[in-house]
């Protein structure tokens, strides 16, 4: 049944419409498309070429003569990939269509990218006569690929490379951070230590208690800076935590029964850029009262309140005591022009009262509306003009 | 002021102003100066040679971070209670190598005191109240905030 009668192929020509079309016009129209096309007959011992088209022997390199008898795996070579010439053995097996991508020769030994389509071609009888494929050459179009995926791999790299640099960088500012506020409150233990060592050297009396008031004005600071960088957030400053603290040192050498202290702090969170001035604002104004407000014995109480208001934050201190005038005048004096100087600083207004007895001071702090809100990260400045 | 009950305290401190104001300010509390040391090596050597009751221990000394060393040593004698005095909390392990607590610098006197009075309960067998102040950190206190500490649950100050 293999004889070469069979080969004669009583195909259907379909025209469209009238028009006239016979097999002549299909040969001439093969051979002379730009697309590289191959026949091959399978019914021959190896599946020979039987027919290729100019574009194909410009493709190959090859001579008409030197494909004769010849099967199309002398395309094939080195880096002919054997799972895609699987893939092809496999479909012709099963006689079933198949398009794949292969790195093929040309006589010259140059290799090109061939993507074809083969697809079986049968006679009315159903049986596989010949197999048909178009090839295009994919060679640039790899190339381009290559040269993407090269580009795709140095981003990559590049990328890695910034984000570890960016990773060591960050952790070296931390380092250096955590190094800074070292030293800084080894600083302030060093500067507290010197004007402590020279109070003991200084008899007693105004230089010793200046003295004396210094350090605990150092105090106030580094209870602050203790504070600063403990937690998570280095922007912030919670004002409750402090008072908690500064409320201690406060009361720590008055006696409870001749003196109440109270204390209400809301749970503000401040700008850290703001804590140092208003600790030390708090600590002379309510040492103060504790300390000037009593004399000879005298018993009464010192109230402080630290409230959000409309505007800021509304601190209130208040005592029962023998008022400002009356106090002496020398050790309050400087007291109350560095908190004039820090309420300005912070563009704050303070009104100072006296309501017949005591003192009552009232100090209003303008803040940015979300800087009293916990949680938020909020420029480190205090804001600006709204009162003042 | 007194209270120290003549516990003998040694302060491993590198900065010599610091030192000196501190060993004021424990004589002025009521204790007694063991010695003064400022490297490590120097510290446990005046730790073998003293017994001190207490070793206030700062971290950085002047041939480096190796507090955490001293306290590690100090506290293997029983005799000794250590406690850490520093700016660098950060860099105290979760064991506190052995120490009972850390007062944070700066320090005020009241933590100071607080701190002394703490471990003087510990030694008397009593149970001791820290008074909250943030000057003064107990060893047993979880502090679950900060990443740089591991937690310790259950861990109650050494004897």
């Amino acid at each position: 049944m293999m004889g070469s009668n069979n080969k004669q192929v009583s195909a259907e020509l379909r025209p469209v419409g009238n028009a006239s079309v016979d097999a002549t016009m299909f040969a001439m129209a093969f051979d002379a498309s730009p697309t590289p096309m191959v026949v091959t007959d399978p019914r021959l011992a190896d599946n020979p070429i039987v027919w290729v088209n100019d574009a194909f022997l410009n493709l190959t390199g090859y001579a008409r003569a030197e494909l004769q008898g010849r099967n199309c795996r002398l395309l094939q070579g080195p880096d002919s990939d054997p799972r895609t010439v699987d893939a092809i053995r496999d479909a012709m097996r099963r006689q079933a269509p198949v398009e794949v991508e292969l790195c093929n020769y040309r006589k010259d030994g140059s290799s090109f990218w061939n993507a074809m389509t083969i697809s079986p071609v049968r006679n009315d009888a159903g049986e596989l006569i010949y197999y048909y494929a178009a090839q295009a050459d994919m060679t640039g179009k790899h190339a381009l690929e290559l040269a993407l995926q090269g580009t795709n791999d140095e981003l990559e790299r590049q990328v890695h490379e910034q984000t570890a640099d960016l990773r060591a960088a960050l952790e070296e500012k931390t380092a250096l951070l955590h190094e800074v506020d070292h030293r800084v409150k080894n600083n302030l233990q060093v500067i507290s230590s010197l004007v402590l060592l020279k109070a003991r050297r200084t008899p007693q009396g105004e230089a010793r208690d200046a003295l004396q008031g210094m350090a605990e004005r150092i105090g106030a600071l580094s209870m602050v800076h203790r504070m600063l960088y403990s937690a998570g957030d280095v922007s912030r400053f919670n004002l409750e935590e402090f008072a908690d603290d500064f409320m201690s040192d406060l009361t720590a050498g008055i006696d409870p029964a001749r003196t109440a202290v109270t204390a209400e702090i809301d749970p503000i969170s401040l700008p850290a850029a703001i804590a140092a001035p208003l600790a030390l604002m708090l600590h002379e104004l309510a040492t103060n009262a504790v300390r000037h407000a009593f004399p000879d014995d005298r018993e009464g109480r010192v109230s402080i309140s630290a409230r959000r208001c409309d505007t800021g934050l509304r601190l209130l201190i208040e005592d029962d005591g023998i008022g400002r005038k009356a106090a002496p005048p020398n050790p309050a004096g400087f007291g109350c022009s560095l908190v004039e100087m820090v309420v300005k600083q912070l563009r704050g207004v303070i009104t100072w009262h006296e309501p017949g007895a005591g003192t009552r001071v009232e100090i209003v702090i303008p803040l940015h509306a979300e800087s009293s809100r916990p949680g938020t990260t909020a420029p480190r400045e205090v804001a600006l003009g709204q009162a003042g | 002021m007194s209270g120290g009950d003549g516990l003998r305290i040694l302060v491993v401190e590198d900065e010599a102003l610091i030192a000196l104001e501190l060993q004021c300010l424990l004589e002025d509390l009521g204790y007694v100066i063991a010695g003064v040391a400022s490297s490590s090596a120097e510290a446990i050597e005046l730790g073998r040679a003293t017994a001190p009751d207490i070793a206030l221990v700062d971290i950085h000394l002047i041939d480096g971070p190796t507090g955490i060393e001293v306290a590690r040593m100090l506290s293997r004698d029983p005799r000794t209670s250590v406690v850490f005095m520093t700016a660098n909390d950060k860099r105290i392990p979760a064991d506190f190598a052995g120490a009972l607590g850390v007062i944070a610098k700066p320090y005020s006197e009241r933590a100071v005191a607080g701190a002394l009075r703490y471990v003087a309960t510990i030694r008397a067998g009593g149970q001791p109240v820290s008074d909250g102040s943030d000057g003064f950190r107990p060893a047993s206190q979880d502090v679950a905030e900060d990443a740089y500490w591991a937690r310790k649950p259950g861990a109650g100050p050494g004897p």
